[in-house]
């Protein structure tokens, strides 16, 4: 069984830093909030633009080459709206360290990203989603089966999609996070890799409980079947969490300084 | 449609350590002599024991075969060498013991260099019973040969920040790290070991050796999932070559000890010693090891036959 993969959220169009630096052209910024979470031990690394609908294939292509330049071990998960972009980023991304990932398709109008992933022989986020967030489990698994057919006609293989159920926000809708867990097992049952954001359940609460939230939250859903997520790896409490989780999953071997590695 | 043979891929490679100028082990991506499956690497390699002082404890099965040459380490390499041609030669400074002649570490270091100086093919240097000693004697035979490859047997728990910082870091040869059938203190001590800066190109495991029917079970399953996790999981903490010091083990076990008057249904005892060297190799061999170490001239042919017909 494969190791838990984590994908760094942290380079997002979002934060005010990265939004300045994506506009000016300033990598410094970017390679800085990379290197943080290199470092602590993030497997892939998102790549957020937003939507960047006027330069996105531009503006993307030039990202993913400051980033493996820099970074040449560490694979990318390339994270916009803009199909365009994504076409153009994964032109120019260089493969060795792992597949171009990209973020996202959904079972509505970003379905299409199915057939970009399968033309350009990438890894594809599978939001079970179409308009907002679905309304039970019935829904997700209906998008999360459209996903899949889709994938089947094009061509690319299950093993290349991380299903998202989409993982709902604690405070407000509490009711809604075993749903969201039942979720996860039924799609692990079809023998589907899946992901989804830690930082959407923790959505709100205070700063000094989101890492505890996204722990626990992401151990219970490991237990289930999860197989990656979307985090902030300088979280320690998550990433040591998630390294005990694949101890205790047999996914790696123990030895006394497993939170070293 | 054609039949097409399903292979296994893995995630993880076994790392190329050179041992000497130009003797590799490891470098393969499958599991031991899968080579339907994919790259086996290097073919493993054999070595042959011999120590610094005249081996009086040997069983006779296979002191005789050594008792003109034994007296001297370099004329006994050099017979080795011409006679039975292994990839290494393996000393092994028993004559270092505190419990025994406890030769000064300047005196082995003076023998670990005639014998670079003289033989053809790398060296792996084995030391002692005792693991502080063995710090001391691996510190000063590194620093007298410094950049030369060779493999030091071994880095335990015990003193691996000594041996490791000198063989590994100082003086740019190669560290074993050794432990005993314990896959979790296996991992710890490589994961210790690169910790300090020696590069895991620089090193190779003994995960703990056993003759057969002395707990072999255990020493081959340990490094059958060692072997896994550096396949399947990836594992970089566990990606480096494994060399099982064969014959330490199966000389001094029963039935490669007691002579043909004591149990003479057991047979000739120089013949017993050389099956139970044999099994223990090959069984290691068949878990993954990428080096052993052996005594008897026929368990090298043996053994050489059995590596030959695997991977040719």
């Amino acid at each position: 069984m494969a190791r838990f993969l984590t994908i760094g959220e942290r380079i997002h169009v979002i934060s005010p830093t990265i939004r300045k630096a994506l506009q000016e052209r300033n990598p410094e910024p970017i390679i800085a909030r990379a290197r943080e979470q290199v470092e602590a031990g993030a497997n892939y690394l998102d790549v957020n633009i937003g939507p960047a609908d006027r330069d996105g294939e531009e503006l993307m292509p030039w990202a993913i080459k400051i980033l493996q330049e820099e970074f040449p071990d560490t694979p990318l998960c390339l994270d916009t709206a803009n199909m365009k972009a994504i076409e153009a980023g994964i032109k120019v991304y260089d493969r060795k360290a792992g597949k171009p990932i990209i973020n996202s398709a959904d079972a509505g109008p970003r379905l299409d990203m199915v057939n970009l992933a399968a033309e350009y022989d990438a890894m594809v986020i599978g939001l079970c989603a179409k308009e907002g967030i679905p309304r039970d489990n019935d829904e997700r698994m209906m998008y999360c089966t459209q996903i899949l057919e889709r994938a089947m006609e094009a061509g690319l293989d299950p093993e290349n999609i991380l299903f998202d159920p989409l993982f709902v926000v604690l405070k407000g809708m509490q009711d809604k996070q075993q749903e969201v867990l039942e979720a996860v097992r039924q799609i692990s049952e079809m023998g589907l890799l899946t992901t989804g954001g830690l930082s959407n359940v923790s959505n709100g609460c205070p700063k000094e409980l989101r890492g505890l939230i996204e722990a626990t939250f992401c151990a219970m859903a490991i237990q289930c079947g999860l197989t990656s997520a979307i985090i902030n790896p300088l979280d320690k409490l998550v990433i040591n969490v998630i390294k005990t989780a694949d101890l205790i999953k047999g996914r790696t071997l123990y030895a006394d300084s497993y939170l070293d590695l | 449609m054609a039949y097409k043979m399903p292979t296994q891929k893995y995630s993880g490679k076994i790392l190329e350590v050179n041992v000497g100028s130009d003797l590799k082990l490891g470098g393969e991506s499958v599991l031991p002599f899968y080579s339907f499956d994919g790259d086996i690497g290097n073919k493993p390699a054999i070595g042959m024991e011999i120590w610094d002082i005249f081996p009086e404890s040997w069983p006779a099965g296979v002191l005789d075969v050594f008792k003109e040459v034994a007296d001297e380490p370099v004329k006994w390499a050099k017979h080795c060498v011409e006679k039975y041609n292994p990839d290494f030669i393996c000393i092994k400074f028993e004559g270092a013991s505190p419990d025994g002649l406890n030769k000064s570490v300047e005196e082995c270091a003076e023998v670990a260099k005639r014998l670079a100086e003289n033989v053809s093919v790398p060296l792996v240097i084995a030391g002692c019973p005792n693991n502080e000693k063995n710090a001391k004697l691996f510190t000063k035979i590194a620093e007298s040969l410094p950049n030369k490859n060779y493999v030091f047997l071994s880095a335990v728990e015990s003193n691996y920040k000594e041996v490791a910082a000198a063989v590994g870091l100082a003086y740019g040869n190669v560290v074993a790290a050794e432990s005993s059938v314990d896959l979790n203190l296996a991992k710890q001590l490589n994961i210790l070991i690169t910790q300090l800066g020696v590069k895991p190109d620089k090193m190779v495991m003994n995960p703990g050796c056993a003759a057969v029917g002395y707990g072999f079970e255990y020493a081959v399953t340990t490094m059958d999932r060692i072997r896994l996790a550096a396949l399947e999981q990836n594992d970089a903490t566990l990606q480096m070559p494994m060399i099982l010091p064969v014959s330490f083990e199966s000389w001094k076990v029963k039935e490669s000890v007691v002579s043909e008057e004591e149990i003479p249904e057991w047979g000739p005892q120089e013949e017993r010693g050389i099956a139970m060297e044999i099994s223990t190799a090959v069984g290691v061999l068949a878990a993954g090891a990428n080096a052993v170490i052996l005594r008897h001239p026929r368990s090298v042919e043996v053994v050489r036959n059995f590596i030959t017909e695997m991977t040719e």
